[in-house]
């Protein structure tokens, strides 16, 4: 029913936008849209994305449809270079204004992460939310440390030290972190990604279409997590959801990003319950700033729109420095802008949000995905060997390493023919 | 000579193209429904396993390929293995537990009703449901299961992280959730043994177990194939439970064929492939059933 009123829509004029379906941004795009249409004589409708078991898979059975939208705000970055593999999204580089303006918000890094293998920009850089570690400040309170464990031996160190069986049942029950040990693919992008970006300071998985990860970093990870598993310094056991160990006090660290923030404060314990953040932890040897992922999501104007112009004309309100701010206020995520630290446009927001800080400080080292439309099987295989070699210790991490590395070649020729 | 007038009203029978077309009109609704629901989407997988799709860009031809693959997939051979090994433990334990309820519920006790209720409820409640609750309880840190073994001394099981023991788990939790259903029938089948037989056999001094072995076994024959086909059929379609609780693994050790062929269309979007492997598993569960019939099925 959503889908044949989109159609309708777009006969009169109206551009059809789609926003994810959270409370906040539901809210910051009807502020911007009922903006737009008090002062535009082409309106613009929004709808929250219609419900499905996932936006990747309602975004999907709208593109067979043929029943896009014009403007879908909040797709991930890695699902676009098969979007416009398949021809359904306007090259943007293609209208006018767009480089400049491009140039002029993010950083050149980012503009090479987003540009297609065709050399066309298919995808508006619009939010990050980066990969940090969170901890309980009774880390350091209670377990004696005098600095944070943010290296591979300070945290398995501090993962000895909170290793815990506090019922005294013969198994451990307190533990330094957790994370999922799923297998499903994007599970990686949370804990091996994150840590091969900030070890490699931000090195490709994928590079002129082979695989490019068997190097010291990734092997360095696998060997990282592998430790962990092995000591028990992490649990084994898949969490259901709804269960926050973190929060239980069951953890003390998490990998996570800034909508944690509040989560924490909301659904804490206790009053005096603390916590804070600092980077991913890196090889003993890293020097410099730490990378970390910065699980980037985009806009893109699918071919069906028929005024393309006009729509990015209203995306650029959207993702202008005010409408930046206003991205801040009205749902606490960073906007993909560079010095978003430094620009005094958004310092007042965070000085009265000082952890959210943090986060726009380690967005000046920040890496998304490769642009490959075979990334999700790129890291399904690596969390085959992930499984194999760090969860049961059944590969070294060189052989695991390298068996992905021959896997993903095989599929990455496979597919050029 | 006289003909008499029939005092009933011939109705008027439909001449011409009416005639001819009436049978097929009252037809039709099933036929369009074969057409649409059946036989479309069936010829569509056909013309399919011979192309390369990822449902958003144009099909390529592509040949033999996707059945060569498919003989080459080794995940997909294992996750054949992995249906087989559930099928071997799930069928014998539904058919002996439902059996055994159905024999319990079938003797006069108190409460029959409530029993014969509560059995059945898992069957109606949602499959996803159960699932996450047997994810609880199965938890190797935190879940109920562990916590009483280790109550009593005994060590933890890894029900979903070991991976020689996580498809047992997901077979007896299959087994829970649709023993109701079997109980059933095998309750059905047990009503329908003459009470006579009993009796004879009674006054020619006959145990209990010979009664059960020489008359109930033989007469409920039927209801014993129906129960290993439909659990067969049920069985080889495994995918909720893993899906949920363990996503294929550990170390594809739950990867079940539907799972796969599932992570293959929906995950991957290798259309052309998943549906070359749904053609051929297909074809394997058409076999299995056809050998369990053979050697099942006796008359009575």
């Amino acid at each position: 029913m959503l889908s044949c009123n989109a159609s309708k829509d777009r006969k009169d004029g109206t551009l059809l936008y789609w926003s994810s379906n959270n409370g906040p941004e539901i809210e910051f795009t009807k502020y911007f849209v009922n903006q737009w249409n008090e002062n535009n004589t082409t309106a613009i409708k929004f709808q929250p994305i219609p419900e499905g078991q996932s936006s990747e898979e309602v975004i999907l059975a709208s593109v067979v449809g043929k029943t896009t939208p014009d403007i879908y705000a909040n797709m991930w970055q890695g699902s676009v270079e098969m979007y416009a593999k398949a021809g359904v999204l306007i090259p943007l580089d293609t209208l006018e204004g767009f480089t400049e303006f491009i140039k002029e918000r993010c950083t050149e890094k980012v503009i090479e992460e987003i540009t297609s293998s065709d050399g066309h920009i298919y995808q508006i850089p619009w939010k990050i939310n980066p990969f940090m570690t969170i901890y309980n400040k009774r880390l350091v309170t209670d377990f004696g440390f005098t600095q944070l464990p943010n290296t591979y031996a300070s945290y398995l160190e501090a993962g000895k030290a909170v290793k815990a069986d506090k019922n005294n049942d013969g198994y451990v029950d307190q533990w330094v972190g957790n994370t999922s040990t799923r297998i499903i693919w994007y599970e990686r992008l949370f804990n091996f990604y994150a840590l091969y970006i900030a070890a490699s300071d931000g090195a490709s998985l994928i590079k002129n279409n082979k695989a490019a990860f068997n190097n010291e970093y990734a092997i360095g990870v696998f060997r990282f997590l592998q430790e962990i598993y092995r000591n028990e310094y992490f649990s084994i056991e898949r969490l259901p959801a709804g269960q926050d160990m973190f929060l239980s006090e069951g953890i003390f660290t998490k990998w996570t990003g800034p909508w944690d923030i509040t989560f924490v404060e909301k659904f804490k314990q206790r009053d005096d319950f603390e916590f804070g953040f600092f980077p991913m932890m890196v090889p003993e040897n890293k020097k410099g700033p730490v990378y970390t992922y910065s699980d980037p999501k985009n806009m893109v104007i699918f071919n069906t729109c028929t005024q393309p112009q006009k729509a990015w004309e209203f995306i650029k309100t959207l993702i202008d420095k005010e409408g930046d701010k206003k991205l801040l206020e009205f749902t606490g995520q960073l906007p993909n802008r560079k010095n978003i630290e430094t620009d005094s446009i958004f310092q007042e927001y965070f000085e009265n949000n000082p952890k959210v800080k943090i986060f726009a400080k380690q967005a000046n080292y920040i890496k998304g995905v490769d642009n490959s439309e075979y990334i999700i099987e790129v890291l399904d295989i690596i969390s085959q060997e992930y499984e194999a070699c760090v969860i049961y210790n059944k590969k070294t991490p060189e052989e695991a390493i390298r068996d992905a590395e021959k896997a993903v070649n095989v599929l990455l020729t496979g597919r050029k023919n | 000579m006289f003909k008499r007038k029939s005092i009933y009203k011939t109705p008027n029978k439909p001449k011409g193209w009416k005639k001819t077309m009436m049978p097929y009109l009252m037809v039709s609704p099933y036929i369009i429904h074969f057409i649409v629901f059946v036989a479309f989407p069936v010829l569509f997988s056909l013309v399919l396993t011979f192309h390369e799709w990822n449902i958003i860009s144009p099909m390529k031809f592509k040949g033999f390929n996707n059945y060569i693959k498919m003989f080459n997939d080794r995940m997909f051979w294992k996750a054949i293995v992995n249906t087989l090994q559930f099928l071997v433990i799930h069928i014998p334990l539904q058919l002996i537990f439902a059996l055994a309820l159905a024999e319990f519920l079938n003797q006069k006790i108190r409460f029959k009703g409530f029993f014969r209720a509560a059995f059945f409820l898992p069957v109606i409640v949602s499959g996803v449901v159960v699932t996450m609750l047997w994810q609880q309880l199965f938890g190797f840190d935190t879940g109920l299961f562990n916590r009483i073994l280790v109550s009593v001394g005994l060590d933890r099981v890894g029900w979903l992280v070991d991976p020689d023991i996580a498809m047992t788990s997901i077979a007896i939790m299959a087994t829970w959730k649709n023993v109701g259903l079997y109980v059933i029938l095998f309750l059905v089948g047990l009503q329908t043994v003459p009470a006579h037989y009993y009796e004879a056999a009674s006054i020619e001094g006959a145990s209990h177990w010979q009664k059960f072995r020489r008359i109930t076994l033989p007469m409920i024959n039927p209801t014993i194939f129906m129960v290993v086909i439909l659990s067969t059929i049920g069985g080889f379609s495994l995918f909720i439970e893993p899906y949920i609780m363990t996503g294929g693994g550990p170390l594809n050790s739950t990867l079940s064929s539907v799972l796969y062929i599932y992570k293959q269309a929906f995950q991957y979007y290798h259309m052309g492939y998943s549906v070359t492997l749904g053609f051929f598993f297909a074809m394997l569960i058409l076999a299995v059933v056809a050998i369990q019939k053979k050697y099942l099925e006796t008359d009575i």
